[in-house]
């Protein structure tokens, strides 16, 4: 991989005992936008530090475009970073907290005032160039940091949770922006963030880290409909979790016992019959209809390769495009649907009968059984 | 050993210690060793201005047996306690003003109680005693309108004592108004939403918060009250030698070297106790103070 | 925060005009007696001087000995000194202490607190039984600087660390990954926002050492500072002179602050506030 944007060589970082990042080894492609997933505490944050040169590996390598920096202070390793409460030189114009980066490198001038002009248009910051900080939006504040990251064109931006301030509606505007350039400058951007609609709105490839390592890396389609593990099914998309015990292996599926049923479910890696396993189906993998004259209360797997569980609708939660319909099965737990809200007619309380297609859906041996 | 990786760059510890090491050789090198010194020097032996190196405990036994130095150690502890409870009661008050309502002038209002220690203590105690001493302005106006004169005044101890919080009573005020700069004055405003009348969200939440504060300013004025010499010279009279005078004696007219390292041993060992009887106290954790704020 | 300075064009706390009194009172404790020496210093009779007989002899026999001038300038240069050393070494200190996390750090913090716990007497005795006795050194300017620095640095320390608090450290994490240097970083970000804590440990530092006596008179030798000369005339009664150099001093400390005054009320300089 000669042209990689960034190389991690078996990268590790402890604090005391801590194993912040443990031998993570990474290779970022030119162009690419690439995102590290992962709850706090994951060592995701210390993993950008350490690409920036904030904190050093206790061991193993770091590259950036072929050359070795793991030595190299922040300040000569010429990567631009967005930070997670901006971090805008309160004493600076915007202006001037924009150009810092050229300074540094001591461009000229003339050069500087050019490029600031392109960056300015470019985030639509015109006008806004002789306000301190403290004067701007929350909006305008990211859209500066943003600035200051990307124009010294860098050979590659990290971004540090940069939404994490903003309210919801900013955040979905900036998510589309943010990709946009990282297309249009063709910058490869590290974008670390605890927010997995983040990551999949604006990524290419998510890494999806807990406890220093990774936990899955791979395109985000693939991470979404393919969770390696139980946490990644868990944290990525928002997922039914169905704890059972598996009855029979049948090839690449098995029959797992469940609230007095049996549904067909993928077949775990080296799983037996026996196994407590746990099972993840997505909310909007599933279809609620009302309890009609079609096998109303059959649970489990029925004809047709089909998963079928009955149930009372508790409560719809409405989501403008999509509705949650949260469904109490008859032994106490929830099931939640996600669907298009038009489609279907259906009030609290109603019977209602959920399924799904047999054998999709995600399991994995229960954890610590 | 983790994270001592011998890197082109400068390890954290190394910085750290680039950056304090100075300050605190410095420390060592002027406090520590001639403290250390003191204390040796309090079992030899001085014969005409000159200390003789034949250890022994003869200095603490005059101290401890001799009752003049009795005296004088409690009549300064004494003093020394209730000048720093009233600079304490009457401090608080100024501090929180000038920390909450002070605004932008709030530097320039802290400032202003520092530019009295430009006349230097002994022109500032001269000038009150010019005010309220026996032949000073109060008094003699007093005199001339056929009234008695305030005899408390005249060279005594309270005088003394009046002299001492005039002279600290400004570290104790910017003691806690430096705590009070970073109080988070909103929290009270929760607490009265929770109910709390204004002074019992004073006792639950701006005292403990600004306890360590306090605490300082507390040390600030206790400690040089303890060890005054200049205050109940001219304000005290004959019957109000202090430690602190005996002491200073001792290495300038007397010249007893060893008595008087002896004497600041245990000066030092009275303030020692007073910090250590505020230690416990001190709990970083619930002050909000949380030292690095890296991460 | 609902009030701004004092209050004003705002509804008022009750509170805040009792405090408001108390600090009146205490400024008024603190500056009678200042206000009694610039007065005293018109005065022929320092001991009595009512009703006053306008003179200014002090001020001329100020000016014509030389005792005094040299006198202010050791005082100067000493509180100087000792102000530079000690905000330098109590920076150096705070910034530590804040900045990493390693594992001296109560060590390093108790040692620039402990001269808080040393009373002025005891720092000035051992010092120069240290001095003298240990390392054979006579007392000199050089001598008396350190020996105030010991202070200046622990009430400068306080001082720093106090402000510093606040200060967010990844600030200067931004300006390194954007290419500043570690100096550059400082004199760019750091020191313009935590100038007015190093000026104020500066300041205290100064004014500590103008004054001290006990450190001084210890450490200096034969060397005349001015809380020495006022100690020295004391058993003969203080001299006129004395009182018009303090006025003089007060003069030039108070047309500082008025200028500082003038500065906050245009907001031309904020000297570290930025609102509430």
């Amino acid at each position: 991989m000669p042209n990689a944007a960034l190389e991690l060589d078996s990268v590790t970082r402890r604090f005391g005992p801590v194993i912040a990042v443990d031998r993570i080894s990474l290779a970022i492609e030119q162009d690419e936008f690439f995102a590290l997933l992962g709850p706090s505490g994951s060592g995701k944050t210390t993993m950008l530090r350490l690409i920036a040169g904030l904190e050093q590996p206790d061991e193993g390598q770091v590259r950036i475009a072929g050359e070795v920096v793991t030595d190299l202070p922040p300040y000569r390793r010429g990567v631009g970073m967005v930070f997670q409460n901006f971090l805008l030189f309160p004493h600076k114009t915007v202006a001037e907290n924009i150009v810092f980066p050229l300074r540094m490198q001591k461009m000229d001038k003339a050069q500087q005032q050019k490029q600031l002009g392109w960056i300015l248009e470019l985030l639509h910051l015109q006008g806004l160039e002789a306000r301190y900080p403290n004067e701007l939006s929350g909006g305008q504040q990211q859209r500066v940091a943003l600035a200051r990251g990307l124009i010294s064109r860098p050979a590659l931006l990290l971004l540090d949770e940069p939404l994490a301030n903003l309210d919801r509606e900013l955040r979905s505007e900036m998510e589309v922006e943010i990709r946009r350039y990282q297309k249009e400058l063709k910058i490869p951007f590290v974008y670390v963030t605890h927010n997995q609609e983040e990551a999949l709105t604006m990524s290419d490839r998510i890494a999806v880290m807990r406890n220093g390592r990774f936990e899955q890396i791979g395109a985000k389609t693939e991470i979404y409909t393919n969770p390696a593990s139980a946490f990644v099914a868990a944290f990525v998309g928002h997922a039914n979790r169905l704890d059972g015990q598996l009855s029979e292996i049948d090839g690449g599926l098995a029959r797992m016992n469940w609230a007095g049923g049996q549904l067909l479910v993928p077949r775990p890696a080296d799983a037996k019959s026996g196994d407590r396993v746990r099972y993840f189906i997505k909310h909007e993998d599933l279809e609620v209809t009302a309890a009609g004259l079609n096998g109303g209360g059959l649970n489990g797997h029925v004809a047709n390769d089909i998963n079928q569980v009955s149930g009372t609708l508790r409560d719809i939660i409405f989501k403008g495009q999509t509705a949650n319909y949260i469904i109490t099965l008859p032994q106490g737990t929830d099931l939640v649907v996600s669907d298009t809200p038009r489609t279907i007619t259906l009030k609290p309380s109603d019977p209602v009968i959920v399924r799904w297609p047999a054998g999709s859906g995600a399991c994995f041996a229960a954890e610590g059984a | 050993m983790s994270g001592l990786r011998s890197g082109k760059r400068l390890h954290p510890e190394l910085r750290f210690l680039g950056l304090a090491g100075p300050g605190a050789a410095f420390i060592v090198i002027s406090l520590l060793l001639p403290l250390l010194s003191i204390v040796v020097f309090s079992f030899w032996r001085t014969e005409s201005y000159e200390l003789y190196a034949d250890w022994n405990l003869d200095n603490y036994r005059t101290l401890l047996g001799e009752a003049a130095y009795r005296t004088f150690f409690l009549r300064s502890l004494v003093t020394a306690a209730i000048v720093t409870a009233i600079c304490l009661v009457c401090g608080w008050p100024v501090a929180y003003f000038i920390a909450r309502w002070g605004g932008r002038y709030r530097l320039l209002l802290v400032l202003l109680l520092a530019a009295p220690f430009f006349t230097g203590a002994i022109l500032r105690i001269t000038a009150l005693q010019g005010l309220l001493g026996p032949i000073g302005l109060v008094n003699m106006t007093l005199v001339e309108l056929g009234l008695p004169p305030i005899e408390a005044l005249m060279y005594t101890q309270l005088a003394s004592g009046l002299g001492l919080v005039y002279l600290f009573i400004s570290f104790m005020v910017t003691a806690i108004y430096l705590s009070l700069v970073n109080f988070n004055f909103e929290l009270l405003e929760v607490a009265k939403i929770n109910g709390a009348k204004p002074w019992r969200a004073f006792i639950e939440i701006t005292w403990p918060l600004n306890w360590i504060g306090t605490a300082i300013g507390i040390v600030l004025v206790f400690i040089p009250c303890l060890a005054n010499v200049v205050t109940p010279r001219f304000l005290g009279g004959p019957d109000a030698t202090s430690f602190g005078m005996s002491l200073s004696q001792q290495f300038g007219e007397t010249g007893t070297w060893a008595l008087g390292s002896a004497m600041g041993v245990f000066l030092f060992l009275a303030s020692f106790a007073v910090i250590l009887a505020i230690w416990p106290t001190i709990k970083l954790k619930r002050s909000g103070f949380t030292g690095a704020v890296q991460q | 925060m609902s009030a701004g300075s004092f209050g004003f064009g705002r509804r008022v706390a009750p509170t805040a005009i009792i405090l408001a009194a108390g600090l009146v009172l205490l400024y008024v404790f603190l500056y009678a007696p200042i206000l009694y020496v610039v007065y005293t210093s018109f005065a022929t009779d320092v001991v009595w001087p009512f009703p006053l007989d306008f003179t200014l002899t002090a001020y001329e026999d100020l000016f014509a000995s030389s005792l005094y001038g040299e006198a202010l300038s050791n005082s100067l240069k000493l509180a100087f000194g000792s102000a530079v050393i000690s905000t330098f070494l109590a920076a150096g200190g705070a910034i530590a202490v804040l900045r990493y996390r390693s594992r001296r750090r109560g060590l390093v913090m108790f040692l620039f607190i402990a001269p808080l716990f040393v009373a002025d007497l005891l720092i000035g005795i051992s010092i120069l039984a240290f001095n003298a006795r240990v390392l054979g050194l006579p007392g000199n300017l050089v001598s008396a600087m350190a020996a105030n620095a010991v202070q200046g640095t622990a009430f400068g320390f306080l001082i720093i660390l106090a402000q510093l608090v606040r200060y967010n450290w990844s600030m200067d994490d931004a300006a390194m990954v954007f290419g500043a240097g570690p100096l550059r970083c400082f004199a760019e970000i750091t020191l313009p926002t935590i100038w007015p804590s190093l000026f104020g440990a500066f300041l205290i530092a100064f004014i500590l050492a103008f004054n001290n006596l006990e450190i001084t008179f210890y450490n200096l030798g034969a060397i005349p500072t001015l809380p020495s000369v006022a100690w020295g005339s004391l058993r003969f009664g203080l001299g006129p002179e004395l009182f018009a150099l303090a006025a003089l001093v007060n003069a030039f400390v108070f047309a500082i602050f008025a200028a500082m005054y003038g500065l906050m009320k245009t907001g031309l300089v904020k000297f570290g506030y930025r609102g509430q």
